[in-house]
């Protein structure tokens, strides 16, 4: 389970998240939605432990992420995905999927390559496993962040953005492999501009606006007339994205 | 045969100026090559006290001439520690922190050309800071390091020149004994010049083949 509680973070002056609670369960996938600034990825980056709180707290299956001592287990617990990739440009795409688990988790080398193999395969790269990153496409790129978090055997998954880098055919590909992981029952936190996949795949869906929680609904419930769209920021936000 | 013509024992000596030459350009870029790494490391570590101090030292060094550096260590240090210096042991000291200071700086400027979002992407897999520097920082920094890394030793080969003025008989001190006795300045100082610039090629190519070696992820191959 993932607490979080009453969540502020400040940047300088400006008030990014502003008393977030959220709770999500082992075997839920909630997508988070909002505009940009909203600080949607900032809350990511609360719950990997990236940005220090400016008060509440987090905690990942009891290890509070804001308590240095902690910080690691909570860590361990959480895979991320970034929008970027942030993959390692110097090490090929099996050598970015075994690093953490050969230095971290000390599996032996060839067990872990062995694993990150079969990550490869399950999304169609395996061909691919000795290319660098720079010699990969957008979608092959994510596909391989997607890997290496998996590698690590995360009871969470953490999305941030994950496809905005990505044009709508890789886009895609990796929505897809997304869509199956949720299917086999991965808990995903998924922050997204993709309106209508977050509506396919998530349990609940959360609307941040200004760094607070408008709405923390099921997913059927949030696009319901009586529900989510009968919050006017919620309909006007839903109606622009689905016009784009 | 005239006292001003070549003899074979010329070239002896002149082998013996690059040996000495050669030497201590090797042992102060060991020397300093190490001291400036720790000197990173203490910044990267962001050690309090000892990393601004490292930031200090390099700094007086790199800003101010090594000759100057060479007579304040060669006639200052023995009077202020009350001790004697052999030219040899000046020289040593004097290029080695000279070195070190441009290693840091350049040590440096590597570490933090390094992209930020990977550094975000291994903290948030665990990776220590310790495995952080090992696995992701050292390699790709080392790639960026080499261009200047080149430059600044092809550059110290060449100011170990300077310690022919207190008394090292390096290359330089062996073309002026040379140059002084057989009175031929141009045949004297050309070879004398070459034998440097040799040198300097060996080191630029040395680089450059690790330099590829290191940038093999990267399809940029250079305009």
């Amino acid at each position: 389970m993932i607490h979080i509680e009453g969540v502020a973070k400040r940047f300088g002056g400006n008030t990014v998240l502003d008393g977030v609670d959220l709770r999500i369960a082992p075997g839920e996938v909630v997508s988070i939605l909002g505009a940009s600034g909203s600080g949607k990825s900032t809350l990511i980056r609360c719950i990997n432990g990236l940005e220090k709180l400016d008060g509440g707290t987090i905690s990942v299956d009891g290890h509070r992420v804001d308590d240095p001592k902690q910080l690691q287990l909570a860590r361990r617990c959480c895979g991320t995905v970034f929008q970027l990739f942030n993959l390692y440009p110097h090490m090929t795409a099996l050598q970015n999927i075994t690093l953490a688990p050969i230095e971290v988790l000390r599996v032996p080398r060839r067990q872990a390559e062995d694993e990150a193999r079969e990550l490869l395969a399950s999304v169609g790269l395996l061909e691919r496993a000795d290319a660098y990153p720079a010699q990969l496409s957008g979608g092959q790129r994510q596909r391989v962040g997607i890997c290496r978090a998996l590698a690590m055997k995360p009871r969470y998954l953490l999305l941030d953005e994950v496809t905005s880098a990505l044009d709508p055919e890789m886009t895609a590909e990796v929505l897809s492999i997304l869509a199956k992981l949720a299917a086999n029952g991965t808990t995903m936190l998924f922050v997204t501009h993709e309106i209508e996949f977050a509506r396919q795949i998530s349990n609940r869906i959360v609307f941040l606006e200004r760094g607070r929680l408008l709405a923390d609904l099921p997913a059927a419930q949030f696009f319901a007339e009586d529900g989510g769209l009968a919050q006017p920021r919620i309909a006007q936000f839903l109606s622009k994205m689905s016009k784009s | 045969m005239q006292y001003t013509s070549f003899t074979p024992h010329d070239l002896v000596l002149l082998l013996q100026g690059l040996g000495i030459s050669v030497a201590l350009f090797a042992a102060t870029t060991a020397i300093g090559l190490a001291i400036g790494l720790a000197w990173a490391m203490l910044r990267y570590y962001r050690t309090p006290l000892l990393s601004p101090l490292a930031a200090l030292l390099a700094e007086l060094l790199k800003n101010s001439p090594v000759l100057v550096q060479l007579f304040l260590v060669f006639f200052g240090l023995p009077v202020l520690l009350e001790t004697e210096l052999t030219p040899v042991q000046a020289a040593l000291i004097t290029l080695s922190g000279n070195t070190a200071a441009f290693i840091y700086v350049i040590a440096v400027s590597a570490i933090e050309s390094v992209g930020r979002d990977q550094l975000e992407a291994a903290r948030v897999f665990g990776l220590s800071r310790w495995q952080i520097l090992r696995r992701i920082v050292a390699p790709q920094a080392a790639a960026f390091a080499l261009g200047p890394l080149t430059g600044l030793l092809v550059n110290q080969l060449q100011v170990t020149s300077l310690i022919s003025v207190i008394g090292v008989v390096d290359l330089t001190k062996a073309g002026a004994i040379l140059n002084l006795r057989t009175l031929k300045p141009f045949i004297v100082w050309t070879v004398i010049g070459l034998l440097y610039y040799l040198m300097a090629r060996l080191i630029a190519k040395a680089c450059a083949r690790v330099e590829t070696r290191l940038r093999a992820h990267s399809e940029w191959k250079g305009l």
